[in-house]
C-alpha cells in the first residue's frame, strides 16, 4: 500500500500545461480517462513516478464544451486513451491524429454510455464503420487478420495493409468485444465488483481483483493481515507462471514445435489444476476480496511446498531446450523490435516494457502484500527490445515467481496468526490501487459512496501496450506476425471494456 | 532431437475420461446445487447475478445457467447450498440448467435428442470445431485451448479444431454475446456447412453472467445464434467442455457420475 | 508448284497493302480486307512452306528484277520449316486482326492493314531469300515496319520513347547484320548466301558468326539486346503485338539457325556467351514477367525469357555441332525449335487474348483486372492455354518443349571438356530455375486476372467478333493439339533440319507407339499424346467417383460469400493483388531486380505528390504512411543509361560539325576519301 496517490484539479489550459511538464519531468502517462458528473466531463490524468506515486490531475470539461486541445501531439501514451475517450463520452481532443473509433464505434447522433453518470444507456450497436487506410503505395491491399480467427483466439481485428509480404503498419480495431464493464461496475457493491474485476481480463483474475482491493484498502487505510498478504502473493505468481507459460506455448506454436508445444501446454495445465486445489478456481477466482483473502489454500502448505519446486524443475528443463533450439530462436531473434526510445516515452509496461530497457515493476514499487514480508526481487530487464528478449525477462520472471511463491509458502507453513480479512465495510471516496499483473501494471481508480461503485475505471496493462503493436513492424513480414503477437501474451478482453 | 527424449519422458499423461473417469473431473468443483428448496430467508439476495430464484410455492431454485461460481450462497448459506463436484454439467436445453430440475417433459427430450442425431449422424469418430469469442473475458479461450493439451488430447476422440468454418462442424460460441460480435458471428455461422451444432461454452455466453446487463452485450449468445448444448462454468473448464461436445455427438457413456442435480 | 504458292502468297499480301491503301478505314468491308486478305495469303504461304518441308523445295529467280547478282527466293527445307510455323501462326492472328479492326474507335486511319500485310511479306521474304542483299533488305524492311507499327498508335503515351528505342536497337541489329554479312561477302566472294558455306573458320568466320548471332539476338530479345521489347511491344496497337511477337519474331530464330547451317560450328567462345546469355536472359526475363504490373509488359517480358530458352536450346545445338554430335545437335535444334513453335502459338494467344480485354477493360493494368474469363470466355480461354503453355505445365506445347529443353542439357555429360560442360551445366541451371518461376509468373496472370474474382459491378459477356473467335479457338487449341500430336509435330521438324542434321537422327526422338525420348535412345521417355488422353481420362473418372461415393451431393452446393474471418468495413482493395503475389519473387530474386522498399511519412509530402506513390491516393485521405516497392531493369539501367550522357554529348559536337556550309563538307569528303586510300593501299 505504498503507492502515494495525490489528486488536484486545474482548469482545462493550466491542466494540459501541467500534465505536458510533468511528463517532461519523467513521469509516465499511466491512464487518462473521463468520468461523467452530470453533464459535465471530468477527465483525468494519471501519471505515475518511479518510486511509487500516482498523481491524478483532473480537469472538468463543462457539458457546453465537447472538444479540448489533444494531448497525444505532445504525449504520444495518449493515442488509444484519447480515442477511447472520444468513444465513451462524444469529446472530441481537437488535434488528434487519427480519431478513429477504437472501443465503440457509433454513430456521432447517439447517445454515449458516459461511465460516471448514474443514466444507464440503451442499448448500443456499433457500427461496422469502415477503417481508412493507413498506407498508400501501389498494389497496396488489406488482409483482414480477424475478427474471428484461424485458432482459439479472442477477437480482434487486425488490418495488415500490404504489398504482398512486408507490414509497413497493421491497423487494430477491438471494439468487437466491447462488453460496457465500467458502466457494469456502476451501482455495485464493494464484494460483487471484485467478482466482476475478476472477470474484467479472465487470465490476469488476481491481478484486477487485487488492484482493485489495493484501492479500497488504501481508501479504508487498512492493511491486509500477513496471512492474507501471503496467500495473495502465491496466487498472484501462480497466475504470473500460466500466463508466461501461455506466451512461451503461442510462440512454440508459431515455430511449429509439437513436443514443445505438448509439454507447454502440460506445464500450464499443471499449474492451472494446482490453482483450482488451492482455490476451486482454476484461475484464482474467489481468492482476493477487500481486505485479505476469502480462505488459505485448501491444499496444505507443506504439500505446495513440494510441489512447486518439481513444477519449476520441470519447466527449467524444457525451458533449456526451447532456448536452444536454433530453429526456434532464429524466429524470435530481432523479431518484432521495440526501440527503449519508445518504449520509454510510451511508457511501455511489464515484460514488454522491461524487454526493451524499462525497469519498473509494482511489486518492487509498491511492495504491498506479502511482497513486504518477502526478499525484495529485481525485476529482470533487457535491452533488445526483440521478441527473443521478451521471452527472456518473461522466463526469469517465471523462475522468480517460483522463488516468490515458494518463500510465501514457507512462511505460512511455518503458522501467521491473526485473520484473512481486514475491515473495509465503511469505505468511501476515490482511490487509486495497482498491481502488476502477467502482462503489467493493472490500475484501478476507484470512487466509492454509500458502499457502492459509482465509477470503476480498470486500466490493463493490454490496453496500455496493445497500440505499440503498430510500431514494431521493422521490416518484418507475414510470417513473422504471430510471433510477434504472441510475443506481446496481451488479452483483447483487457483492452477493450 | 532432445525434443524426441522430452517427449518420451512422462509416459502417457492423457485423461481417460470419458471411457473411464477421471478423478480430476469427478472432484472439480463445477457447479452450485440446492440442498434444501424449502430454505428459509432471503436467499435470492446472497447471488450477484440472481441465479437464485424462489418459486411459486415458495421453493428454492438456482439457474446453473446464470451461476458464475462465486460460492457466495455456499458460503454464507450452508445448509441451503452446497458445492456439486463433478464436471458434466452441460446440458441440451436452457431450463435443464435449473436446479432442482423440475420434471422434463421426457418426450420433448426424446424429440430433441433424435433431430439432433440426426444432425450429427455424419459426424461419426471425425469432429471439426471452430471456436468464436462473441465478447468473452479471456478465460474460456484458456480453457478450449487446453483441450490440445496432452492431459485432455481431444484428437484422440476425433475432435479437431478447424482454421475456417467452412471444414467446421460445430461452433463454439464463448462470451456474452458482445453487440460488436453479432455480424461477425452471424456469417461465421453462415460460412459453416449445414447441419451445424452450436454449443454456448460458460455462464457469460449462457446468459451474460455478471456481465449482464449491459448497453452492450444481448446477455448471452442465445438470441443471436440457434444453441443446442449448454455449458455454464465461469469459465467452463475442460472437462465441462468436452462433456459439453461429447453430448452434442451422443457419445457420453450412460453409466456416471454427471453433477447430481 | 511450291513456288506458285510463293507468289501467289506473295501478290496477295500485295493486294492487301494495296486494298488498305486505296479503300480506307471508312467502311467496315474497307477496314476487315486486308486482314482477311492477309489470312488468306498466309495459307497460301502455309501451304508453300509444307511443300518444301515435306520435300518439294522451290526457287523463285529474280536475277532479272534485281541488280545483286544471283538473287532469287528459295524454299529449301529449313526455309519451309519456319515459312510453315511463321505462316501457321499468322492466320488466326490475322482473323483476330480483322475482329479487332471493325471497330472505328480503335482504327481512325489506313495504313494498319498494310503495315500488316508488308510484315508478313518481310518475314516470308526473309525467310526464303538466297541472296545477302535480299535478305538484308527485307530484314531492314522488317526494322522500319516495326518502327510503324509501335508508333502506329500516336495517342498512347510513351509511344515516342518505345518506338525510337525499337528502331534504335533493330538498326543497331542491322548494322550487325550488315557487317556480317559484308564480312561473309568479302572472304566467300558472293553474295550467295549457300556460297558462305566456304568459310569455316579463322577470325573472320569468328567474327561474322558473332555478328550475325548479334543482329538475330536483337530481333528475338536475347539480353543485352532485349530492352527495346517490353516498350515496343507494349506500344503497338492491339494483335499487332501478336503479329510482331508471334509471328516476325521467328525470322531471328529461322537466322540463327540458317547461320548454323551455313557457318558449321562456331568458336568456343562464342558457344560459351550463347550458352550463358541464354540462360540469363531466361531468368531476367522470367523474373521480370513475375513482377511486373502491366499484362502488355508481363508477356513481353515472357518474351524475353523464351528467347533466352529457346536460344539456350540453340547453345546445346552448337556444342553438338563443335563436338561432332550430331545427336546431340539434334537434340538441341530439335529441343529449341519445339520451344519456338510453342512460344509462337502461346504468345499470339496471349496477345490477341489481351487485345480483346484491353479493348473491353480499357486498360492492362493488373491491379485493375480480374475475373475476364466470365465476361470473355473465348479470349479467357486462348488466355489461359497460352499462359499454361508458356508456364510449361501439362498437357500443353510448353510442358513437352521446355521437357525435351531440359533433357537437351543434360545431355552434357556426352562431351568432354570443361568448356562445353561448365557453360551446359551453368545453364540448365538456369534454366532450370527459369522454369519454376515460369508457373508462378503465370499462376498470378491466370489465377488472378484470368480466373479471379472481378470487380463486383455485373457486365455483359463481351468477347471479340466471330473471325476473331475463331482465330482465339484455333491457338488455343494449338496449344494443346501440338503437345497431343508431337510425334507428328518432331516428323515434320526432322524434316525441316535435314540441312543441319539428317532427318533420321532427329526423328529418333520419336519411337513407336506416340512415345518421345530426347534423341538419344534409353535416356528418359514422355508421351504427351497419352498424357491428352489420361489426364482428362483420369478428371472424369475421380469426378464420377465423387459423384458416385456422395450419392450425388458432391454437386449440391450452397454458395456463401468467401470466408474473409467474418470481417465488416475494410476499406480499398481487400484481396490479394497481382502485386502482391508478385511480392515473394521481388524479394527473392532481389538480386536480378535490384528491389528497394521505401516508407516514407506522408506529412513530409504534399497532396499533389501522393498521386506518384499511389495512383488512388485522393481516395484514401485517411493514410498516414506512403510504402513503395520499385525494381529496376538491370541491363538498362547499368548497360545503357550510363551511355547516355557521353552519347548525348557526342551527339552534340556531332552537330557542331553539319555547320551547313558546303566548303566544310566537301573537306570532310575528302578528309574520308584519303583515309579510305590510305587503308586500302596498307591492306593491299
Amino acid at each position: 500500500m505504498s503507492t502515494t496517490v495525490s489528486i488536484a484539479s486545474s482548469p482545462l489550459t493550466e491542466w494540459r500545461t501541467l500534465v505536458c511538464k510533468e511528463i517532461q519531468a519523467g513521469r509516465r502517462l499511466a491512464g487518462l480517462f473521463g468520468t461523467a458528473t452530470g453533464e459535465d466531463v471530468r477527465i483525468t490524468a494519471a501519471l505515475a513516478d518511479l518510486t511509487g506515486g500516482i498523481r491524478l490531475l483532473d480537469t472538468v470539461l463543462p457539458s457546453w464544451q465537447r472538444d479540448y486541445p489533444a494531448l497525444t501531439p505532445d504525449a504520444r501514451a495518449a493515442f488509444w486513451y484519447e480515442r477511447e475517450l472520444h468513444d465513451l463520452f462524444g469529446i472530441e481532443p481537437t488535434g488528434h491524429p487519427r480519431l478513429d473509433p477504437l472501443v465503440l464505434p457509433l454513430p456521432d447522433t447517439t447517445s454515449r454510455p458516459r461511465p460516471g453518470s448514474s443514466v444507464q444507456p440503451g442499448t448500443l450497436h456499433p457500427t461496422e464503420e469502415a477503417v481508412g487506410r493507413h498506407v498508400l503505395g501501389p498494389g497496396m491491399f488489406t488482409i483482414p487478420h480477424g475478427p474471428v480467427r484461424s485458432g482459439v483466439f479472442e477477437s480482434v481485428e487486425y488490418l495488415v495493409e500490404t504489398p504482398g509480404e512486408d507490414i509497413p503498419f497493421p491497423q487494430i480495431r477491438v471494439y468487437h468485444k466491447h462488453r460496457g464493464i465500467e458502466k457494469r461496475f456502476e451501482g455495485l457493491s464493494i464484494e460483487d465488483a471484485v467478482l466482476l474485476t475478476e472477470r474484467v481480463e479472465g487470465i490476469a483474475s488476481v491481478a484486477h481483483a487485487l488492484a482493485f482491493c489495493h484501492a479500497v484498502e488504501d481508501l479504508a487505510g487498512v492493511e491486509v493481515p500477513r496471512a492474507a498478504g501471503l496467500v495473495r502473493v502465491i496466487h498472484a505468481e501462480l497466475e504470473r507462471v500460466a500466463n508466461h507459460l501461455d506466451v512461451a506455448l503461442r510462440l512454440a506454436e508459431a515455430a511449429g514445435l509439437a513436443v514443445a508445444i505438448a509439454r507447454l501446454g502440460w506445464h500450464k495445465e499443471r499449474v492451472l489444476r494446482l490453482v483450482s486445489r488451492c482455490c476451486g478456481n482454476r484461475f484464482g477466482r474467489g481468492v482476493v476480496v477487500p481486505g485479505g483473502v476469502s480462505d488459505l489454500p485448501r491444499v496444505a502448505a507443506a504439500e505446495l511446498a513440494g510441489e512447486l519446486p518439481r513444477l519449476e524443475r520441470d519447466i527449467t528443463g524444457d525451458e533449456q531446450v526451447l532456448m536452444a533450439t536454433a530453429s526456434f530462436l532464429d524466429r524470435l531473434r530481432g523479431t518484432g523490435p521495440l526501440s527503449t526510445d519508445l518504449a520509454a516515452t510510451h511508457g511501455a509496461l511489464g515484460p514488454i516494457g522491461r524487454a526493451s530497457g524499462r525497469t519498473e515493476d509494482i511489486r518492487e514499487v509498491d511492495r504491498d502484500d506479502g511482497y513486504r514480508h518477502l526478499d525484495p526481487i529485481t525485476a529482470p530487464h533487457a535491452d533488445a527490445g526483440d521478441a527473443m528478449a521478451r521471452l527472456r525477462v518473461r522466463w526469469a520472471e517465471v523462475h522468480d515467481s517460483f522463488d516468490l511463491a515458494t518463500a510465501a509458502v514457507e512462511q505460512l507453513d511455518h503458522g501467521v496468526p491473526g485473520s484473512l480479512r481486514a475491515d473495509v465495510s465503511t469505505v468511501q471516496g476515490r482511490g487509486v490501487g495497482r498491481a502488476e499483473a502477467p502482462q503489467g501494471e493493472v490500475l484501478y481508480v476507484v470512487e466509492i459512496a454509500d458502499g457502492r461503485i459509482t465509477r470503476c475505471k480498470p486500466r490493463s496493462a493490454s490496453f496500455h501496450n496493445l497500440p505499440l503493436f503498430h510500431s514494431v513492424f521493422a521490416g518484418d513480414i507475414l510470417t513473422d506476425f504471430p510471433f510477434i503477437e504472441a510475443s506481446f501474451g496481451l488479452s483483447i478482453a483487457g483492452v477493450v471494456l | 532431437m532432445p525434443w524426441v527424449f522430452r517427449g518420451l519422458r512422462n509416459g502417457v499423461l492423457t485423461t481417460g475420461y470419458p471411457r473411464r473417469p477421471d478423478p480430476y473431473a469427478d472432484t472439480f468443483r463445477g457447479a452450485v446445487t440446492v440442498v434444501d428448496p424449502a430454505a428459509t430467508g432471503e436467499v435470492e439476495e446472497l447471488c450477484p447475478t440472481s441465479a437464485i430464484t424462489r418459486g411459486e410455492a415458495g421453493q428454492v431454485a438456482l439457474d446453473r445457467g446464470r451461476c458464475i461460481l462465486c460460492g457466495h450462497c455456499v458460503h454464507q448459506r450452508p445448509d441451503a447450498f452446497a458445492w456439486a463436484e463433478g464436471s458434466e454439467a452441460a446440458r441440451l436445453t436452457r431450463p435443464a440448467l435449473v436446479v432442482p430440475e423440475h420434471e422434463e417433459d421426457d418426450h420433448a427430450l426424446a424429440e430433441l435428442r433424435t433431430e439432433l442425431a440426426r444432425r450429427v449422424r455424419r459426424l461419426r469418430r471425425s469432429v471439426h470445431l471452430r471456436h468464436v469469442d462473441a465478447g468473452s473475458d479471456g478465460a474460456d479461450e484458456w480453457e478450449i485451448a487446453a483441450l490440445l493439451n496432452p492431459v485432455y488430447d481431444v484428437h484422440r476422440l476425433g475432435i479437431f479444431f478447424t482454421a475456417t468454418p467452412r471444414h467446421a462442424d460445430i461452433l463454439l460460441v464463448t462470451g456474452a454475446g458482445a453487440r460488436g460480435m453479432v455480424q461477425p458471428l452471424a456469417r461465421t455461422l453462415e460460412a459453416m456447412p449445414q447441419p451445424v451444432v452450436v454449443i454456448a461454452v460458460g455462464t457469460d455466453a449462457i446468459s451474460g453472467g455478471l456481465v449482464s446487463p449491459s448497453y452492450a452485450t444481448s446477455e448471452g449468445v442465445g438470441h443471436q445464434v440457434p444453441v443446442d448444448v449448454w455449458v455454464p462454468g465461469s469459465p467452463a473448464s475442460p472437462f465441462a467442455i468436452l462433456h459439453g461436445i461429447l453430448l452434442a455427438l451422443d457419445r457420453v457413456p450412460t453409466r456416471r457420475s454427471e453433477v447430481p442435480a | 508448284m511450291t513456288a506458285t504458292f510463293l507468289i501467289a502468297g506473295l501478290a496477295v499480301l500485295a493486294a492487301a497493302t494495296l486494298v488498305d491503301l486505296a479503300v480506307g478505314v471508312r467502311t467496315t468491308a474497307g477496314r476487315l480486307a486486308p486482314h482477311l486478305l492477309c489470312a488468306a495469303a498466309a495459307v497460301l504461304l502455309l501451304i508453300a512452306g509444307l511443300r518444301a518441308t515435306l520435300g518439294a523445295p522451290a526457287r523463285v529467280n529474280l536475277d532479272d528484277w534485281l541488280a545483286f547478282g544471283n538473287a532469287g527466293l528459295t524454299l529449301d527445307a529449313l526455309s519451309g520449316l519456319f515459312l510453315t510455323i511463321a505462316s501457321a501462326v499468322a492466320v488466326p492472328v490475322a482473323l483476330v486482326f480483322a475482329s479487332w479492326s471493325r471497330s472505328t474507335e480503335r482504327l481512325r486511319r489506313r495504313g494498319l492493314g498494310a503495315l500488316h500485310a508488308l510484315t508478313l511479306a518481310a518475314v516470308a521474304v526473309i525467310i526464303t531469300a538466297d541472296n545477302a542483299f535480299v535478305f538484308f533488305f527485307a530484314w531492314e524492311g522488317l526494322t522500319v515496319l516495326f518502327y510503324l507499327l509501335t508508333g502506329f498508335a500516336r495517342h498512347r503515351p510513351g509511344r515516342a520513347r518505345a518506338s525510337v528505342l525499337t528502331i534504335g536497337v533493330s538498326k543497331s541489329g542491322g548494322a550487325a547484320l550488315l557487317l556480317g554479312l559484308l564480312l561473309l561477302a568479302t572472304t566467300a566472294h558472293s553474295y550467295r548466301l549457300t556460297d558462305f558455306t566456304s568459310v569455316h573458320s579463322g577470325v573472320v568466320h569468328g567474327a561474322a558468326y558473332g555478328l550475325l548471332l548479334l543482329a538475330f539476338a536483337a530481333k528475338v530479345g536475347l539480353a543485352p539486346v532485349q530492352t527495346w521489347m517490353p516498350e515496343g511491344y507494349a506500344a503497338a496497337p492491339g494483335p499487332a503485338r501478336a503479329l510482331m511477337a508471334g509471328v516476325a519474331a521467328l525470322v531471328g530464330f529461322y537466322g540463327m539457325w540458317r547461320t548454323l547451317a551455313l557457318l558449321g560450328p562456331p568458336p568456343l567462345w562464342l558457344i560459351i556467351v550463347v550458352l550463358l546469355l541464354g540462360g540469363l536472359t531466361a531468368l531476367l526475363g522470367i523474373a521480370h514477367t513475375t513482377v511486373q504490373q502491366d499484362l502488355r509488359r508481363v508477356i513481353a517480358y515472357s518474351s524475353v525469357e523464351n528467347a533466352g530458352l529457346i536460344v539456350t536450346g540453340f547453345g546445346v545445338a552448337l556444342v553438338g555441332a563443335a563436338a561432332h554430335l550430331p545427336a546431340l545437335q539434334a537434340a538441341g535444334l530439335l529441343a529449341a525449335t519445339l520451344q519456338a513453335i510453342a512460344h509462337a502459338v502461346a504468345k499470339s494467344a496471349l496477345f490477341c487474348a489481351t487485345a480483346t480485354f484491353e479493348v473491353q477493360q480499357g486498360t492492362t493494368l493488373l491491379d485493375a483486372l480480374g475475373g475476364l474469363s466470365r465476361r470473355m470466355p473465348f479470349s479467357g480461354a486462348a488466355f489461359g492455354l497460352g499462359a499454361l503453355t508458356l508456364a510449361g505445365l501439362p498437357p500443353t506445347a510448353g510442358f513437352v518443349s521446355e521437357w525435351f529443353l531440359l533433357e537437351a542439357l543434360m545431355q552434357q555429360f556426352r562431351v568432354s571438356g570443361l568448356g562445353y560442360r561448365l557453360p551446359l551445366a551453368i545453364a540448365g541451371a538456369l534454366v532450370a530455375l527459369t522454369a519454376g518461376f515460369a508457373a508462378v509468373a503465370f499462376v498470378r496472370v491466370l489465377g488472378l486476372v484470368v480466373l479471379g474474382a472481378g470487380d463486383d459491378a455485373p457486365r455483359p459477356r463481351t468477347d471479340t467478333g466471330p473471325a476473331g473467335r475463331v482465330g482465339l479457338m484455333v491457338l488455343a487449341a494449338g496449344c494443346l493439339a501440338l503437345a497431343a500430336l508431337t510425334p507428328l509435330e518432331i516428323q515434320l521438324i526432322a524434316h525441316g533440319l535435314t540441312g543441319l542434321v539428317p532427318a533420321g537422327v532427329t526423328a529418333q526422338a520419336s519411337g513407336a507407339n506416340w512415345v518421345l525420348g530426347p534423341v538419344f535412345a534409353n535416356f528418359s521417355v514422355l508421351s504427351p499424346s497419352w498424357l491428352a488422353i489420361e489426364l482428362p481420362t483420369g478428371a472424369i473418372v475421380v469426378l464420377l467417383l465423387a459423384w458416385w461415393a456422395s450419392a450425388g451431393r458432391v454437386f449440391a452446393v450452397r454458395r456463401v460469400p468467401a470466408w474473409r474471418s467474418a470481417t465488416g468495413g475494410v476499406t480499398g482493395e481487400d484481396r490479394y493483388t497481382p502485386f502482391g503475389y508478385a511480392n515473394p519473387t521481388r524479394r527473392v530474386l532481389a538480386s536480378v531486380l535490384l528491389t528497394r522498399a521505401r516508407v516514407q511519412q506522408l506529412e513530409h509530402i504534399p497532396e499533389h505528390a501522393r498521386n506518384e506513390i499511389d495512383p488512388q491516393a485522393n481516395e484514401h485521405p485517411t493514410a498516414q504512411l506512403g510504402y513503395t516497392v520499385d525494381v529496376v531493369e538491370l541491363v538498362d539501367r547499368y548497360g545503357y543509361r550510363p551511355l547516355v550522357k557521353p552519347l548525348r554529348a557526342l551527339a552534340t559536337a556531332a552537330t557542331r560539325l553539319q555547320s551547313g556550309r558546303l566548303d566544310a563538307y566537301l573537306t570532310y569528303m575528302l578528309i574520308a576519301l584519303v583515309a579510305l586510300l590510305a587503308v586500302v593501299t596498307a591492306l593491299s
